[in-house]
């Protein structure tokens, strides 16, 4: 196979990562809305740690696309 | 908010020049696809010190650096003006960085307790610095406006073609299909070569020198407070060889063990914080520009709006993110987990 079909090949099938990502900050903000909707008042806390879990859970999502860059920019 | 058609009428004007000058624009010179790569390109042609180049995002983060300061001192003299005038209340952009500044102290203040006035600088720092840093982005000019730089086409590398636009202005050009074999042979075309831009000014955080170099920073300052609230104590969450060290202690509390071992996860733990760190924020704010030069390239005149504002809240969330993200590492490592430590001693 040419290198360069290789390559964005490869950068496609890196992105396949970012699925477990997307379904973890479903379930992240899942929980964190039906919190909010039970307990209103303890909304800002909630958000806090709602977009802190988010971030961690996206970072593997960030991961991947690292990795898909790297693989069509890098070399 | 000024709602009413008269306030509306400016905006409104500019936004109808920007359109149509953007569809002349387009039917004039239509947009490409530049030229992307990771490393930051160079400027100059000789290091200027050692082997270190100027490269564009040095000259972004200086720019950061100057607004930054310039922000600092209009708040700093807007704040003295309204207690001097007797009226307590900040506006314009004053309150603006009032309000942001407001709301991650109180953040702050509701995680970290009494180390707030030692953490609190640091988140705002570091969300101010990165917020400016992002938003260069949104500006025009930024990414676009910059030195020729001539491909080497032996290389197997592509490039575009020049024209001249006024003496020493130069832009590049897509060829038309019915022309691209002409380009290739070299007859047509003023420029003789192929030719990308290296812009004046790039994203700084697209740059994963500066993104790594904060994350060090952020992660290296967070064990400093841990040696400041615990002193050598702190490394025992590390290291905890306490718990097993005279043997006879393991036989007392056999899960000793365990906390060594959770110990050395919680090392590996620390390391993997820089990574994440800085590929978050590059990976965000890298993946963002590459996604307006796409979008650009494709559709110029109105489809890029949406992805402006999709950019101007991924920068707003990035920074908030990669602040708040060393405060809450900083009030974990202030808070007293070598306590139960103690309690065994006494």
């Amino acid at each position: 196979m040419d290198v360069a079909a290789a390559k964005l090949l490869g950068a496609g099938i890196a992105m396949i990562g970012t699925i477990g990502a997307g379904l973890g900050i479903g379930v992240l903000v899942n929980g964190a809305v039906q919190g909010i909707a039970r307990n209103p008042d303890a909304s800002g806390a909630v958000q806090t740690n709602m977009i802190l879990g988010i971030a961690f859970a996206e970072a593997v999502a960030i991961y991947c696309l690292v990795v898909a860059l790297l693989i069509l920019f890098v070399g | 908010m000024n709602n009413t058609g008269k306030g509306c009428l400016p905006g409104c004007v500019v936004m109808l020049v920007a359109f149509v000058l953007g569809i002349i624009a387009f039917i004039r010179v239509s947009p490409i696809l530049p030229h992307i790569q990771l490393p930051a390109e160079p400027l100059t042609k000789q290091p200027i010190i050692g082997d270190i180049y100027l490269t564009n995002t040095m000259v972004a983060m200086l720019l950061v650096d100057i607004i930054v300061i310039l922000m600092a001192i209009a708040a700093a003299r807007a704040v003295k003006k309204a207690i001097a005038g007797g009226y307590m209340v900040p506006t314009g952009i004053t309150g603006a960085i009032e309000a942001l500044l407001e709301a991650i102290h109180n953040l702050t203040e509701s995680t970290a307790g009494k180390w707030t006035p030692r953490i609190f600088p640091w988140f705002a720092a570091i969300t101010l610095f990165v917020l400016v840093a992002n938003w260069m982005e949104l500006i025009p000019g930024v990414d676009s406006i910059g030195l020729l730089h001539e491909v080497n086409v032996e290389e197997g590398e592509h490039g575009y073609p020049i024209k001249e636009l006024a003496p020493g202005i130069f832009y590049i050009y897509e060829p038309r299909e019915e022309h691209k074999e002409d380009v290739q042979a070299g007859e047509m075309g003023e420029g003789e070569g192929q030719f990308h831009i290296y812009p004046f000014v790039r994203v700084l955080t697209t740059d994963l020198n500066f993104t790594v170099g904060l994350a060090l920073v952020a992660v290296i300052m967070v064990q400093v407070y841990g040696v400041m609230a615990h002193g050598g104590r702190y490394f025992l969450k590390f290291f905890a060889f306490d718990k097993v060290i005279p043997p006879s202690k393991v036989q007392k509390n056999p899960l000793g063990i365990i906390d060594l071992g959770v110990g050395f996860l919680e090392l590996i733990s620390e390391i993997s914080k820089i990574l994440s760190f800085s590929f978050r924020l590059f990976g965000n704010i890298f993946a963002g520009s590459v996604l307006l030069f796409v979008i650009g390239s494709l559709v110029s005149v109105v489809a890029q709006w949406a992805f402006l504002g999709l950019e101007f809240f991924v920068g707003l969330i990035q920074a908030f993110v990669f602040g708040m993200l060393t405060m809450v590492f900083m009030s974990q490592a202030v808070a007293g987990h070598g306590g139960h430590g103690e309690e065994g001693a006494h």
